[in-house]
């Protein structure tokens, strides 16, 4: 129809308003920091957003968000982060918030702390590791210990 | 009012009748104003604060991607709002800021969309673009916590604008540099593997950071935004929302 009553629909036709452009402001935490081949960082290396580790890193290693060290990669330090890919060598302890996957390639001469472990099959670890129980299993725990507790003291009571 | 800064090289005729329609497309928009022109006898920061004194609001660059970084490294304490317009082909700052070439870019600063910009400080004088250390035996140190060295020759860009592309093939969605993010970025280019024809070089290693100090035992050769000078330690230092800037709404942060 050429000409069609106005209509609500038509004062509103959405589709010819232009919808202003959001940008999201790209934060600190958001730019990589990586470590080319050849460069070696001394000293307490930190950064807020993700950190990739091509060359080799001695002293402490710390970030809140992922961590991936590529094969070839040294890391004589300990790390601290949120989560980790590990195809490199780690001379140190690991400590991670959540996840941490060792890939074929993984060398770690280091305790580990760790939420959720995946080790492929073909990396090299010599230490120790520690998983955060979850709750649910350390109360069954902790109840059993108590009726213990209880079942002995009762025991050397009849005893007596 | 406005002041506006040509650059010298606008004085060739190819560039007459973009010069001519800016003139009368900021006219209509009702923002014309003195037109002061640069050349490389003037010392823009006088410039800037005299015409401050007689009441200048907004200080407009006229040329391209040199210009910017020369009147804004010199006057980036004054006291003022700046805008660009950009003219020519050298003008790849013009689009991280969300700004068109040419007579476009009047639209852009009549709208008068102000964002605060970081800038950066190199021993006593501001950078706005980028910094580049020319391959040299350096040795950086970050934020006082940590170095980064390499087994030969390194060179190093620091950007704030806008990212440094090494090969001219630009692949533009690779890395965005923020302005406003609180960090530089530091570009670290190892050579490795001398050859017969040379070195060859690696990947870059990217730190962003805040301050960082670089030394060599030789002097090695510096340029910020364009300006050249031979150093053996630099300190380089993040000067947060310094600028404040009339952008355009597609600017790239």
């Amino acid at each position: 129809m050429i000409f069609q009553k106005p209509s609500a629909d038509i004062a509103l036709d959405k589709s010819e308003i232009e919808e202003p452009k959001i940008y999201e402001t790209p934060q600190a935490d958001e730019v990589d920091t990586v470590v080319g081949l050849s460069v070696n960082v001394e000293g307490d290396f930190a950064s807020e957003g993700n950190i990739i580790v091509k060359g080799s890193v001695s002293g402490s290693v710390h970030t809140s968000k992922h961590l991936l060290v590529e094969p070839g990669a040294r890391i004589m330090a300990n790390v601290d982060t949120g989560s980790a890919t590990i195809s490199g060598t780690i001379k140190g302890n690991l400590r991670v918030k959540e996840s941490l996957e060792l890939t074929a390639s993984a060398i770690v001469l280091g305790d580990i702390k760790v939420k959720v472990l995946k080790v492929e099959a073909g990396a090299l670890l010599q230490g120790k590791i520690v998983m955060k129980v979850p709750e649910k299993e350390m109360r069954l725990e902790d109840n059993k210990k108590s009726k213990k507790k209880s079942i002995g003291s009762r025991a050397e009571k009849g005893d007596q | 009012m406005y002041v506006y800064l040509y650059d010298n090289f606008l004085r060739q005729k190819k560039y007459e009748n973009v010069v001519k329609a800016i003139e009368i497309r900021l006219t209509d928009f009702g923002i014309a104003g003195k037109i002061l022109r640069l050349n490389n006898y003037t010392d823009v920061k006088e410039i800037i604060e005299d015409e401050i004194k007689r009441g200048a609001k907004t200080v407009v660059i006229v040329g391209d991607n040199k210009t910017f970084g020369h009147v804004l490294s010199r006057s980036a304490t004054c006291n003022v709002v700046f805008g660009f317009l950009p003219i020519g082909k050298d003008n790849s700052i013009a689009g991280v800021l969300g700004l068109p070439v040419g007579v476009d870019a009047c639209d852009v600063l009549s709208r008068r969309k102000r964002e605060k910009l970081d800038i950066g400080w190199m021993n006593n004088r501001y950078f706005v673009s980028q910094l580049h250390v020319m391959p040299s035996d350096i040795e950086v140190s970050y934020d006082e916590r940590f170095k980064v060295t390499s087994k030969d020759k390194t060179e190093l860009v620091v950007c704030n604008l806008q990212p440094f592309y090494w090969n001219k093939s630009k692949k533009e969605d690779d890395f965005v540099v923020h302005p406003q993010d609180g960090k530089l970025e530091a570009f670290l280019r190892p050579l490795t593997k001398k050859k017969w024809w040379g070195y060859n070089y690696e990947d870059p290693s990217v730190f962003p950071f805040e301050e960082m100090v670089v030394k060599s035992r030789s002097p090695f050769v510096v340029e910020a935004d364009g300006k050249r000078s031979k150093e053996i330690k630099i300190k380089i230092k993040l000067a947060s929302g310094k600028i404040d800037m009339v952008v355009g709404r597609d600017r790239r942060f």
